[in-house]
């Protein structure tokens, strides 16, 4: 399973380039082609939206986090950086997990996943640094707002950026950027063990 | 004593009488303007303590290191070394580097906050969390992304934690408001670690009884 989180949309266009592109416009674009190419692979796969809303951050989160064995990915084009260039992001450190009879507290659900996260963000970004020269070759963290509470591997992609106004150069990214996505998510399956927190048993895999 | 010399005490008592009669409202109005003008003048004294003790422009020049975006690197921060009349108060001390931080680099295309945000207020707590609070156009011209805003962030957490030994963490409000995120993308709802050196492990942080 894997739930895709076109970020903004609605009354949020997020990032605005030339000609009046919107990120929230094209992120949306990408989450179909990316849904395309993993329920090619035999992924089942939900989007947070499929329409220009925008629902709020808890809930994007929780449409992975009433799933088990989930992956999450956020999807985003910035409007600074060198442009054709992609990153992925995981959460960056956080506090311990504290437990609530042994459930973790929604506010911090990230945390049990943050290394399967890096994981996961590593293999991805790998995909993209041989496609796209320029961009890392791994992971980097950040304070994501929307990976913070989103119970499992969960990244945030960020193309860069909204300033490209050639359509076949973003359609030619989009296309380059989905087909990373979903190898690198096939790569990634194998090793995801959902870490034992969340009265989920140790050791299942999805 | 003669009817004429009681005729001139008469004349000179009505005349002081009359010239006080209209000196008294005079002299009313004049005081009162002047208690006005004392009261302006204490607050301008007020003001320009506050401002020479931020600035501090005095006393000795001491070497700040401030995180700009990086020459080589515009995705990542640098550190450039500037003269600054440094305070000893912790909180003066950090809102003297932001306040630097916030002008900018002499080559505007390595700012990583806009030109326009301004600090508002900044204090420190006895545990070592500071508060910042920044006016609105931090959030609103901020090119909004997870890069850039990480970027904003790390650039103010990296310049405290070089200069004011003091920060432990950070939170970060936006006129006076706690907000959920900068400009759409980083989480400001928590407190950013500053020097993460010796931290005394806060009651946050206690290890999880994992079951």
């Amino acid at each position: 399973m894997v739930v895709l989180d076109p970020a903004h949309g609605g009354t949020d266009p997020g990032a605005r380039g030339v000609g009046g592109v919107r990120e929230s416009d094209i992120v949306l674009d990408l989450a179909t082609q990316v849904r395309h190419g993993l329920e090619a692979q035999g992924f089942q796969v939900l989007q947070t939206r499929t329409a220009n809303e925008n629902p709020s951050f808890d809930d994007r989160s929780s449409l992975a986090n009433a799933q088990t064995g989930a992956i999450f990915v956020t999807l985003h084009i910035s409007s600074t950086g060198i442009a054709s260039t992609v990153r992925v992001y995981a959460m960056r450190d956080m506090a311990p997990p504290q437990t609530n009879g042994g459930l973790i507290l929604w506010e911090q659900a990230q945390a049990p996943y943050l290394s399967l996260s890096r994981k996961l963000g590593d293999v991805i970004q790998g995909e993209l640094g041989q496609k796209f020269k320029g961009s890392p070759a791994n992971v980097q963290t950040a304070s994501v707002r929307q990976l913070r509470t989103t119970a499992a591997p969960a990244i945030a992609v960020e193309i860069s950026n909204v300033t490209i106004s050639d359509k076949a150069e973003m359609d030619r990214m989009l296309s380059g950027v989905a087909d990373s996505i979903v190898r690198g998510v096939v790569a990634f399956r194998p090793s995801y063990v959902t870490p034992a927190v969340a009265g989920i048993p140790p050791g299942v895999k999805q | 004593m003669t009817p004429r010399l009681r005729l001139y005490i008469v004349i000179g008592l009505t005349g002081a009488v009359l010239a006080a009669a209209i000196y008294f409202p005079i002299l009313k109005r004049r005081v009162k303007r002047q208690a006005k003008v004392q009261q302006q003048s204490e607050e301008q004294a007020r003001r320009e303590l506050v401002q020479s003790l931020a600035k501090n422009t005095n006393g000795p020049l001491s070497k700040a290191k401030l995180f700009w975006a990086s020459e080589a690197d515009e995705s990542d921060l640098a550190p450039t070394t500037v003269d600054l009349p440094l305070s000893n108060d912790p909180a003066l001390r950090s809102k003297q580097v932001l306040d630097t931080l916030l002008a900018g680099p002499v080559d505007s295309e390595l700012r990583t906050l806009p030109p326009d945000a301004a600090l508002l207020a900044f204090y420190i707590l006895p545990d070592g969390t500071a508060i910042a609070d920044f006016s609105e156009a931090l959030a609103t011209s901020i090119p909004s992304g997870v890069q850039s805003e990480q970027l904003a962030v790390d650039s103010i957490t990296k310049t405290l934690e070089a200069n004011v030994p003091q920060v432990r963490r950070l939170r970060i409000l936006i006129h006076g408001q706690q907000v959920e995120t900068l400009a759409g993308h980083l989480d400001l709802t928590g407190a950013f670690p500053v020097s993460t050196p010796a931290t005394p492990a806060s009651p946050q942080a206690t290890t999880p009884s994992r079951k």
